[in-house]
């Protein structure tokens, strides 16, 4: 395929003959058309849409909670605290490997069955291999006057949602 | 310049390098002989010969028919296995998902189409490639069984386009399968067994829809790789592409005075 | 061991350095590979960079039209209601075409059958394997076997009135008539073409026209009940 001319011997440095250009045009091309396949690929595999259940939950009217009250909801994996300075929700799910905790009203604490970490009714650890203390949760109240918490945003603790 | 002079100097540094070298043991150049050990070395490129017949190089002879078929099914392999991250093959979700790729997925109605279009295109390749090679007569001795394992890698892909049909679950895949099994089921004594077995049950549906999934994705892909293998093996070993006498003897002139004279 | 005939003997070269051998071959156990002294090149890079080009021609053009065109979607399968015409995939459309005249048995597994059956020996007769001209030996024999084969055919398809095959047959039937009237001697290049054309030949070429007019008729001039229309009216 190739013509049998001979090309001028590059000069030192400044030119370059046919065939180096072409195959620095090729490589080049290989590498944009590289480039813009992980772009696109990576995009493709992150869904645009997903089927999960949304992560605020409706915890209902605050009347529902007894003053000095601990509730845990299983579906949604939260507690939601009716404190003497307001009301605030904990993530009930253990931050050691992720099992769902309990509340023993008769001990005061929180406690995970699975390898025994104890938290306090604020979620401060108390003993276990638990690292972190169970996160607060995004707490308000809806225009309805129901009490909403978001599982996916936590605050720093001891912020509380008066009503 | 200089960036690229010292991108260049790096990389024959690395060339030299031990990694480098166990890894691509031959190394690269222009000589006949890295030429040679490029295909001898290389796992996916050793079922050629290191050297071929210059006519065996000739479009007109051939249209590279069979290269553009199995360049097809490269593309049908590499678009189908994307698709498939986003597929439930189960009723109705099926057709939710065809939809998803159609409109929600970033690129997933590129990769449908793409996987649609060269779906038709190779059908038809391979149509024209058992045409075209009948017409030069490349199916005689010692050719002959290279030809028959050409007929089944048809039916292979008649059989691939058709499970695939199924997949989008819309009243075109729905109805043309149904028609499709009926007309098995018109075989003489076991035809009603046939068609229980092909469907993994009395009508289409969800059972029938993951047969076919598991038929189109995994069984006769890889019976068709096997087959592939084995037709591309036949052609080597039956002493290269088929030459008739008529067909030009030089090709690429160029290209050969250039070899004669000691490559480039 | 076997007959003696099937043997061929060989001595081997370097009598010096081994008592001397002598090589027996048996005959016909190889591939029939003849040694050729053609020019040979390079597989790498002058097979597979053409082979690259061709195939990325292909994808391009496949990409393009990708972009360019969706392809079909229509509603949700439902088992409640057939869509008229329910159409197969265009390569199953001359199958389908012959679904409307013949019973399930015959168009559907009869014939492919036979197709595939047909298209598997074609290369173990030694009549498509000499390739020369239908009616160039044994000329008047031949022509009365087609002719009265030629007939049957015809006649099979008017009765049951497939004239959608019927006109292939007849196109490629008045081809064969003028191939026998033709040899290597005729008056005009395509006249002495068809002479020297085999039977595989005539035969593929029918399987293949009739292949293309069935597909197309399938395709294009057939509606609602598989009834006949014409495209450009709709």
């Amino acid at each position: 395929m190739s013509q049998e001319k001979k090309s001028a011997p590059p000069e030192a440095g400044k030119e370059f003959d046919r065939r180096a250009f072409f195959a620095k045009l090729g490589l080049g091309s290989l590498s944009i058309a590289a480039a813009g396949t992980a772009a696109f690929a990576y995009q493709f595999l992150s869904p645009n849409v997903l089927f999960e259940p949304s992560p605020i939950v409706n915890a209902g009217k605050p009347e529902n909670y007894a003053a000095d009250s601990v509730t845990l909801d299983v579906n949604s994996g939260i507690y939601l605290v009716h404190a003497q300075e307001g009301f605030f929700a904990l993530s009930a799910v253990c931050t050691h490997l992720g099992c769902l905790t309990a509340w023993k009203p008769e001990l005061g604490i929180i406690a995970c069955p699975c390898h025994g970490s104890k938290f306090n009714r604020d979620g401060q650890k108390i003993e276990g291999p638990a690292p972190k203390p169970l996160p607060w949760l995004q707490t308000w109240v809806s225009d309805e006057g129901d009490l909403m918490v978001d599982r996916s945003i936590t605050i720093r603790p001891m912020q509380f949602v008066r009503v | 310049m200089s960036l690229a002079k010292t991108i260049t100097n790096y990389f024959e540094e690395l060339r030299g390098t031990r990694v480098w070298r166990s890894v691509f043991r031959s190394g690269t150049g222009s000589s006949t002989l890295h030429r040679a050990l490029a295909v001898q070395q290389n796992v996916f490129l050793h079922l050629f010969s290191t050297k071929v017949r210059t006519r065996m190089l000739s479009f007109s002879a051939t249209w590279y028919l069979g290269t553009l078929t199995f360049g097809t099914f490269l593309i049908l392999v590499s678009t189908g296995i994307p698709l498939m991250f986003y597929y439930h093959p189960s009723v109705p979700q099926a057709y939710a998902d065809t939809k998803d790729l159609q409109f929600v997925v970033s690129s997933g109605s590129f990769l449908r189409n793409l996987h649609r279009w060269s779906a038709h295109a190779m059908v038809f390749l391979v149509f024209a490639h058992m045409f075209k090679v009948f017409y030069r007569g490349a199916y005689r001795p010692p050719r002959e069984f290279n030809w028959v394992i050409g007929v089944i890698l048809l039916l292979i892909t008649l059989l691939l386009s058709y499970t695939g049909y199924l997949l989008p679950w819309d009243q075109l895949a729905f109805w043309a399968i149904t028609v499709g099994s009926n007309i098995a089921s018109a075989v003489p004594v076991l035809g009603n067994k046939v068609h229980f077995l092909m469907l993994g049950g009395n009508m289409v549906n969800a059972n029938a829809l993951l047969r076919f999934y598991v038929l189109h994705c995994m069984i006769l892909p890889l019976v068709a790789m096997l087959f592939v293998a084995i037709h591309f093996w036949r052609i080597r070993k039956d002493g290269g592409l088929y030459a008739h006498q008529s067909e030009p003897r030089t090709v690429a002139a160029q290209s050969v005075a250039a070899a004669a004279k000691g490559v480039q | 061991m076997s007959d003696p005939k099937d043997f061929v003997a060989g001595m081997d070269s370097n009598a010096r350095k081994s008592p001397t051998r002598v090589v027996f071959v048996t005959r016909r156990t190889s591939a029939q590979v003849k040694v050729s002294d053609e020019d040979q090149i390079q597989t790498y890079p002058e097979v597979l960079f053409r082979a690259v080009v061709a195939v990325e021609v292909l994808a391009i053009a496949l990409v393009l039209v990708s972009l360019l065109f969706n392809a079909p979607l229509e509603g949700i399968a439902d088992p409640s209601h057939t869509p008229n015409p329910a159409k197969a995939p265009w390569y199953f459309l001359g199958l389908q075409e012959m679904l409307h005249y013949f019973p399930p048995v015959v168009a559907g597994v009869l014939v492919p059958t036979l197709v595939v059956i047909a298209l598997i020996v074609i290369p173990y007769f030694n009549i498509n394997v000499e390739a020369e001209g239908l009616f160039l030996k044994d000329r008047n024999r031949r022509l009365l076997i087609f002719y009265v084969a030629s007939a049957v055919v015809c006649l099979f398809l008017l009765f049951f009135d497939v004239i959608v095959a019927l006109v292939p047959t007849l196109i490629v039937a008045g081809l064969m008539v003028l191939a026998a009237q033709s040899s290597s001697q005729s008056s005009s290049p395509f006249r002495r073409y068809l002479a020297a054309k085999p039977l595989s030949f005539w035969i593929m070429t029918w399987f293949l026209f009739e292949l293309a007019v069935l597909t197309a008729v399938g395709t294009f001039f057939r509606g609602p009940g598989w009834s006949w229309v014409l495209p450009w009216r709709t």
